[in-house]
């Protein structure tokens, strides 16, 4: 249901949401085949540090856990609601939740409004906001944060910690998102699914990231907005960047979305275009942009100018990014242009056959030594902006090695807020490579393409509020 | 003159009359048929939910007036029956127009089965999720178990479930049953009783007697139960508006629903089943077997004539099988010398086996062992989308 701006009353109390004292799960079973059982299995798993009170009005303990038969039964203060059963069902339980004085309600189960009972949803909503309950869902997979050991839902893993605030609609996404932290090391903050969001909006999870210190940069997955307005003031008014991508623009796509979430896109896809560049967020068009894009807002600092100098042992990764550079509007310069001093002093890292353009090619035969060497001059001279390090993994290359060696770089230099991202293209050393530059707060990629897009994210992306 | 039969939705009359058979399958593609999630079902859904916190979910005010119990009585008496494990709210579905084969059958273990392998067969069936029902026997009659699937897939049920015990060197025979028709289930007339849809019979008289074994019911608990299992149309079985409050959903729409479900289409059965084990009562079976040179209208004959005793708590039919009937009857509440005397008087009826059953393992999809902490704990196997066959290998 529409709001105008954030209320205050839902971002103060999503804190409970992410990191809450004490959770009742609505529907918890005691079979471990069912979805019920698996969210407290999976609190109990990944370390939650609060009470767990399983709700079922069948079974009196469920995996080792008293069990209640209604919320009310409850004896303690109970944080978060967590709501897995059928949906009519729900409102009694709604009830039963703003009895208790619980502080937010999260509601897993389907069939609300995606399948034509918007009436219902829409009481349910109007009867938690006159409560001031904020209601997070209905007919999402869940929400968690690794730094609270917190995995709540139907979720298999909990991602790597890490800066990024994984903000979802869908579920499904979510989910590869979380695979992907967890294979890739895309740190997040936290994440959320939304689903239908009848009540809390992306506008209030905007204004509570902002604030939540383990957040750098906010990652937004979006089916239908039903507020554009409290969206744009809540991201004009954020300090930390946003990447958005925006889904079910096609003719067949705004079916499906409404199927999925009950979102509605009666606008045109450039109507979401100039929404987003209002709000002065980052428009990703692919999944895979996204979350380059997120894993670069979130580990660099942005980039205050366009003097990018390229390191690479192979000129086929530097070509590459030189003509996507130039492809998305920021084409790279000359070394001798950007620094004619660093173009002298860079030859020193490189045989003679190296070339010190930009990109600067240390050649094949590049050791740990001379790559650490480049990077430090690079990143250490007061005309460069940024450096973009690629690895092609030859017969001599140490590829960990150099990772390795751009880490200590990037430690020794993080006092300068430059960007350092590397590009890792090749085969199972690469990707090992990335996920330690990445542990290591490098923005790594496999592709040129992907890094070169992470580079111009970081130039163009909003830091601040808007004055 | 055939039997028209009238069960399903006007779709699936259309249906047996393009195609002259009932339809079987995928259930859920058949014409008229609706899941068990559906929003026609919605009322007994939110009354399964809830009637274990609220027992007002029943219709009190039916129960008044068939009993003259005052609803607050009749809800401390509901909610009481639940607590002990007595009572459980559940439905059947009619496998026939739902697409599922109803497949029971019967386990013989040999005489010298030693205890162990009795238990081991035992917490085999009481925790296999493919076996929707059972009946384990007490040691030293005619048989040990009586089981049974709904399942739309005979070589799940041989793979998946058979196959797992059937060659152990404790057994000595598994006969298959298939159920040719389900007549009376938990005292409840089922679909293809001849007459008296959803009629429940446990009356005063057989009340009169449990009562008087004072093993945790008296007379006035199960007038409360005959009252709600015998209410006039199913739209009496629920209170409506208590339904709406705890759902948010339109009293109205739920009700129509459900008769049309019911009532109408003879698709469902919601009724409230009695746990015998907690009452401490035992169920005798019969597992009746007819000459085989008795033809199919005769033995249908004879069926219905049996259904009209009201002492039979199970009576089911089957096709295709070594026997014809397994029947059931409470054994604390009736003259089972009698039962046994009328079943044999039937020419046509060449044997009669025993057996004594003080405990179900689960109510179809519902389990009902209280001692594992999983009563009611509802679990349903979909085997039209598995290979059974395939498992194992």
């Amino acid at each position: 249901m529409k709001i105008m701006e954030a209320r205050p009353y839902v971002v103060e109390k999503l804190k409970y949401a992410l990191n809450p004292r004490s959770i009742a799960v609505v529907g918890a079973s005691r079979y471990p085949s069912k979805v019920g059982n698996k969210v407290v299995y999976e609190l109990q798993k990944w370390g939650y540090k609060g009470k767990i009170y399983p709700v079922n009005p069948r079974a009196d303990t469920v995996l080792g856990l008293k069990a209640y038969h209604t919320l009310r039964d409850i004896e303690g203060e109970v944080d978060l609601v967590f709501v897995a059963v059928p949906a009519h069902l729900v409102f009694s339980i709604v009830r039963d939740a703003v009895a208790i004085k619980a502080k937010v309600l999260v509601i897993a189960t389907s069939a609300f409004k995606e399948i034509g009972r918007g009436e219902l949803q829409n009481d349910i909503t109007s009867y938690c906001r006159e409560h001031e309950l904020p209601l997070i869902g209905p007919n999402l997979v869940g929400l968690g944060s690794p730094y609270e050991h917190f995995n709540c839902g139907f979720i298999p893993y909990l991602p790597v910690p890490g800066p990024v605030a994984m903000i979802s609609q869908s579920g499904a996404n979510l989910l590869a998102a979380l695979g992907t932290s967890q294979e890739e090391h895309l740190g997040m903050s936290f994440f959320v699914g939304l689903g239908n969001k009848a009540d809390v909006d992306f506008s209030e999870f905007v204004e509570y990231a902002d604030r939540d210190p383990h957040t750098k940069c906010l990652a937004i997955y979006i089916e239908g907005l039903d507020s554009p307005e409290a969206f744009v003031k809540a991201c004009q008014k954020a300090s930390k960047p946003i990447v958005v991508i925006k889904v079910g623009g096609s003719k067949i796509g705004v079916k499906a979305a409404f199927a999925h979430t009950a979102s509605e896109n009666p606008e045109s896809d450039g109507y979401y275009d100039a929404i987003i560049k209002e709000a002065g967020a980052i428009r990703a068009t692919t999944w895979q942009e996204f979350l380059d894009l997120a894993l670069a807002l979130g580990l660099e600092p942005p980039l205050r100018g366009e003097n990018v100098v390229l390191i690479t042992n192979g000129g086929g990764a530097g070509l590459l990014s030189c003509d996507h550079f130039e492809r998305l509007g920021m084409p790279l310069r000359e070394l001798k242009d950007i620094s004619p001093l660093l173009a002298q002093k860079i030859r020193a890292y490189m045989p003679m056959f190296g070339s010190p353009l930009n990109p600067v090619d240390i050649s094949g035969t590049a050791s740990v030594i001379q790559y650490r060497g480049a990077f430090q001059q690079a990143l250490r001279d007061p005309k460069v902006d940024a450096v973009l390090g690629a690895i092609c993994p030859t017969a001599v290359t140490d590829v960990l090695g150099v990772a390795k060696a751009a880490a200590e770089v990037y430690a020794s230099t993080r006092d300068l807020a430059k960007p350092f991202l590397m590009i890792c293209q090749g085969g199972a050393e690469c990707r090992e490579a990335i996920r330690y530059l990445r542990d290591h707060g490098i923005a790594a990629y496999p592709t040129a393409e992907q890094a070169v897009n992470a580079m111009v994210a970081l130039r163009r992306a909003k830091h601040g509020a808007a004055s | 003159m055939s039997k028209l039969y009238k069960i399903g939705t006007p779709e699936q009359q259309e249906y047996l009359r393009a195609y002259n058979f009932a339809p079987k399958g995928y259930a859920f593609l058949e014409p008229g048929i609706i899941g068990s999630d559906a929003k026609e079902f919605v009322a007994f859904n939110i009354a399964k939910s809830f009637y274990q916190v609220y027992p007002e979910v029943f219709n009190l005010a039916q129960v008044e007036k068939a009993t003259g119990i005052k609803p607050a009585e009749a809800k401390k008496r509901l909610k009481r029956l639940y607590d002990e494990k007595m009572i459980m709210l559940v439905k059947n579905s009619c496998v026939g127009i739902m697409g599922f084969g109803l497949y029971y059958w019967v386990v013989k273990l040999t005489p010298n089965a030693t205890p162990e392998e009795r238990k081991e067969i035992t917490d085999f069936f009481q925790n296999n999720d493919q076996i929707c029902t059972g009946y384990p026997m007490l040691r030293g009659g005619d048989f040990d178990f009586f089981n049974g699937n709904h399942m739309r897939n005979l070589d799940n049920l041989i793979y998946g479930v058979l196959d797992k015990f059937r060659s152990k060197p404790y057994v000595e025979y598994v006969h298959l049953c298939p159920v040719r028709r389900l007549i009376r289930e938990s005292s409840v007339n089922q679909f293809d009783a001849k007459e008296g849809f959803r009629h429940y019979f446990f009356g005063a008289d057989e009340a009169k007697k449990a009562a008087s074994l004072k093993r945790g019911m008296d007379e006035k608990d199960f007038a409360i139960i005959e009252a709600l299992n015998n209410s006039p149309t199913v739209a009496e079985l629920f209170d409506y508006r208590v339904l709406s409050e705890l759902s948010g959903l339109k009293a109205d729409e739920m009700r129509e629903d459900l008769v049309k479900a019911v009532d109408h289409d003879k698709g469902v059965i919601p009724m409230i089943y009695l746990n015998y084990r907690a009452l401490g009562l035992h169920q005798r079976f019969y597992l009746v077997s007819l000459f085989e040179n008795t033809p199919t209208w005769r033995s249908e004959e004879i069926a219905d004539e049996l259904a009209k005793d009201g002492r039979f708590v199970n009576f089911f039919d089957f096709a295709d099988a070594h026997h014809n009937y397994m029947l059931s009857v409470y054994d604390e509440l009736v003259d089972t010398s009698e039962i046994r005397e009328r079943l044999l008087s039937y020419g046509e009826v060449k044997e009669v086996k025993e057996a004594l059953s003080e405990r179900q393992f689960r109510r179809w999809t519902a389990r009902l062992d209280s001692e594992n902490g999983l009563y009611e704990e509802c679990i349903f196997t979909d085997d039209v989308l598995l290979d059974r066959s395939q498992e194992d290998r």
